[in-house]
């Protein structure tokens, strides 16, 4: 009863939501020349350099590898940058919440749809380059895309609650998640395929153990962008409907637990 | 929740952890354990209270009384340790204003950001907007970005997306001191329009007069807990007379400190170095040959008790006594006193006053009865005179003494008028 409630004031506050996360993207380059048009150039320039660095000067069996990387890193920064922009959002706007009342969850939600809204920006750049590349596209594989975002979206918000609440009396969390974020994205499939790994705990005693390679929830979403924009096929369900219970256990926990924890802030901060 | 209340507060209870010495890192927390001792401070101790709908109440108190920790706990920032708040209708609190501006954008983009935050939808801000910007007086600004604004345009924004929020409970801490006094004016009918509307609504203010303006009820909380509470007409002078009391402690408190220290200074400085330091502080600010010097100056209420805080139209007396070394022919005592920002507010001497004049010739005390001192409420201070024949200074006592007056009335200006309003009859 307690919780629809909330849901419900939540929904009161939607205009509240959409105006941090307008105020965000559009404040965020604010007062430079290009000013939103970094939004597409930053992450072009990225592939420029990923196209340098691997292509060039390293070489890759992965052809092309900077698409091959690309793909997977938009997603990949989305769910960093929600991990640690998101553990820091209460912190980050402590005067209003020291001052005036509103669902505090607003803020983790507004840090994490931001990020994601600039993660389906990037996605255009992703697309123009996809055609100018010539790659093409598989359009059933395509339909898929929509829901890899929505399950990763739920994702990074459990975990942002979670990180969020918890920072707000444990500073160091922020800090420590730069870390972790960093050590997560090598142990996900991001510059490397899945398959690399799996190969070679095959030949291991650990084979039977291979399953716990999914366990990262990162694993199955980004095997699923990459199966969709760079192998133009349609992702395998299984791991991603593991990859989605994951994912609405921390949302479900992290809302549990933020709501408990919120009770304290005005004092904490 | 009873019909016809807006408001429903049980026993509240908060209290606030004060950290002597709090470390946030780890190393802290382990090696110095015993520095997170903390000191429980009860900010409220059990208050209750019910507000009716419609009705405005104003909740007063010294500082640190807990008035606006209630408010807080009204507004949900806080929550209370036990006790429970029940409240009916949408809330909006008045106590940040501006929340969420962004300084870079426009007046309008940040009416929208910031009227959100009070958890209106983007149709209920379309159907404000205009009323927001009429109000705020801005409209051939409200496409500039606010950083271009003057504060007081900025908090005239701030205040009119706060005013249109249309809540049921209003809930309002020490913010009506925005913009010029039109505004003020304009913002109180406002709020009282609000009122006959039938929205709730709570004040906490240092200002009585906001108050007694727009309040049905006042409650006076003390020590976290309510002192007292009715109309406030009733409550108001109590409060304040409260207030002088408190004053006229922390006021002798400080004059036993001042003594303390003096004599602390006289017992361990050399007394050679103290005694000169004395007499050069005494010159700067009394002079005179020194024939007579006035000592012991007591100011006592009418009943005769040493007192210097007064209410408005209280008696007062001053007592004094003086030395004399040699002769002073037809001596003339005198007295002025000055607001503490100099303004001479009253000054008088015995040759005005027409009294006989007279020698001193031997050591003698001196009492003068002021009668219904008008003085409005402020700080003053006192000199006090003596002088020979010809307005030759003998004792010049420059900053003898000092009161401070307090009122219930908010009438301003330096002194009060007696006076009566006549409407029937006017000749």
């Amino acid at each position: 009863m307690k919780a629809i409630s909330a849901l419900k004031e939540l929904y009161a506050y939607r205009q509240m939501i959409y105006s941090l996360v307008k105020k965000d993207l559009r404040g965020r380059y604010k007062g430079s020349a290009l000013g939103f048009l970094w939004t597409f150039i930053n992450p072009l320039l990225q592939l420029g350099v990923y196209t340098i660095v691997f292509s060039f000067m390293l070489g890759s069996e992965i052809h092309p590898y900077s698409l091959f990387l690309f793909v997977a890193l938009i997603p990949w920064i989305f769910f960093s940058s929600s991990v640690t922009g998101g553990s820091s959002s209460v912190l980050a706007s402590k005067e209003m919440i020291k001052k005036i009342y509103f669902p505090r969850e607003i803020m983790p939600i507004a840090n994490v749809t931001s990020s994601f809204v600039n993660m389906l920006l990037c996605f255009l750049v992703i697309f123009g380059v996809l055609i100018a590349m010539g790659w093409g596209a598989n359009f059933v594989a395509l339909l898929y895309l929509p829901l890899i975002m929505i399950i990763e979206y739920i994702l990074c918000l459990g975990i942002a609650l979670l990180t969020s609440a918890f920072t707000v009396y444990f500073r160091d969390l922020e800090y420590i998640l730069g870390i972790v974020t960093m050590a997560w994205m090598y142990l996900t499939p991001v510059m490397y395929p899945s398959s690399k790994v799996l190969d070679r705990i095959a030949t291991t005693r650990l084979a039977q153990y291979d399953y716990l390679w999914y366990l990262n929830p990162m694993t199955p979403i980004i095997d699923a962008y990459r199966d969709i924009l760079f192998y133009k096929r349609v992702p395998q369900m299984s791991t991603l409907l593991l990859a989605f219970v994951i994912g609405l256990f921390f949302v479900v926990v992290g809302y549990a637990v933020f709501r408990k924890l919120q009770r304290g802030f005005a004092e904490e901060l | 929740m009873k019909q016809g209340n807006a408001i429903e507060v049980k026993n509240l209870t908060k209290k606030f952890k004060v950290y002597f010495d709090k470390g946030s890192q780890l190393k802290e927390r382990i090696l110095f354990r015993n520095r997170n001792r903390y000191e429980e401070r009860w900010v409220l101790n059990g208050v209750s209270f019910e507000v009716k709908k419609g009705e405005a109440i104003g909740l007063i108190g010294h500082n640190g009384c807990g008035k606006s920790t209630t408010l807080k706990l009204l507004s949900k920032i806080i929550y209370p340790d036990a006790g429970s708040i029940e409240m009916k209708g949408r809330v909006s609190s008045l106590i940040e204003l501006g929340a969420g501006f962004h300084p870079d954008m426009s007046g309008r983009e940040n009416v929208y950001t910031n009227a959100s935050i009070f958890g209106l939808s983007k149709k209920e801000i379309d159907s404000r907007f205009d009323d927001i910007v009429a109000f705020s007086e801005l409209e051939e600004f409200i496409d500039n970005p606010v950083r271009t604004y003057s504060s007081g345009m900025y908090m005239r924004l701030a205040f009119s997306v706060a005013i249109n929020v249309n809540a049921e409970i209003l809930l309002i801490d020490e913010i009506l001191a925005v913009g010029d006094s039109n505004f003020q004016a304009k913002c109180f009918n406002r709020l009282r329009e609000i009122k006959a509307h039938g929205t709730t609504i709570v004040i906490v203010s240092h200002s009585l007069s906001q108050i007694e303006q727009i309040c049905d009820r006042t409650i006076w909380l003390q020590d976290g807990l309510i002192a007292e509470e009715g109309a406030p007409r009733d409550i108001h002078p109590k409060y304040l007379n409260y207030m002088g009391e408190q004053r006229q402690v922390i006021a002798e408190k400080e004059a036993e400190r001042q003594k303390d220290k003096t004599s602390d200074a006289k017992g361990t400085k050399n007394p050679h170095e103290q005694v000169e330091k004395d007499k050069v502080a005494k010159e700067k600010n009394r002079w005179g040959n020194g024939n007579a010097r006035i000592r012991n100056i007591v100011m006592l209420n009418s009943k005769m008790e040493e007192q210097h805080v007064f209410a408005t139209g209280d008696d007062m007396v001053l007592k004094l006594e003086y030395n004399v070394k040699e002769n002073v022919k037809d001596a003339v005592f005198g007295i002025g006193i000055f607001r503490g920002d100099g303004l001479q507010c009253y000054g008088t001497n015995t040759r005005i006053d027409k009294q006989a004049e007279f020698n001193l010739s031997e050591d003698g005390m001196l009492q003068l009865d002021l009668k219904n001192i008008g003085l409005l409420p402020a700080e003053y201070i006192v000199d006090i005179a003596i002088e020979s024949e010809i307005g030759v200074p003998v004792d010049y006592f420059k900053v003898a003494t000092s009161f401070e007056v307090y009122s219930n009335i908010d009438d301003v200006g330096v002194i009060r008028i007696a006076h009566e309003w006549n409407f029937d009859g006017v000749r």
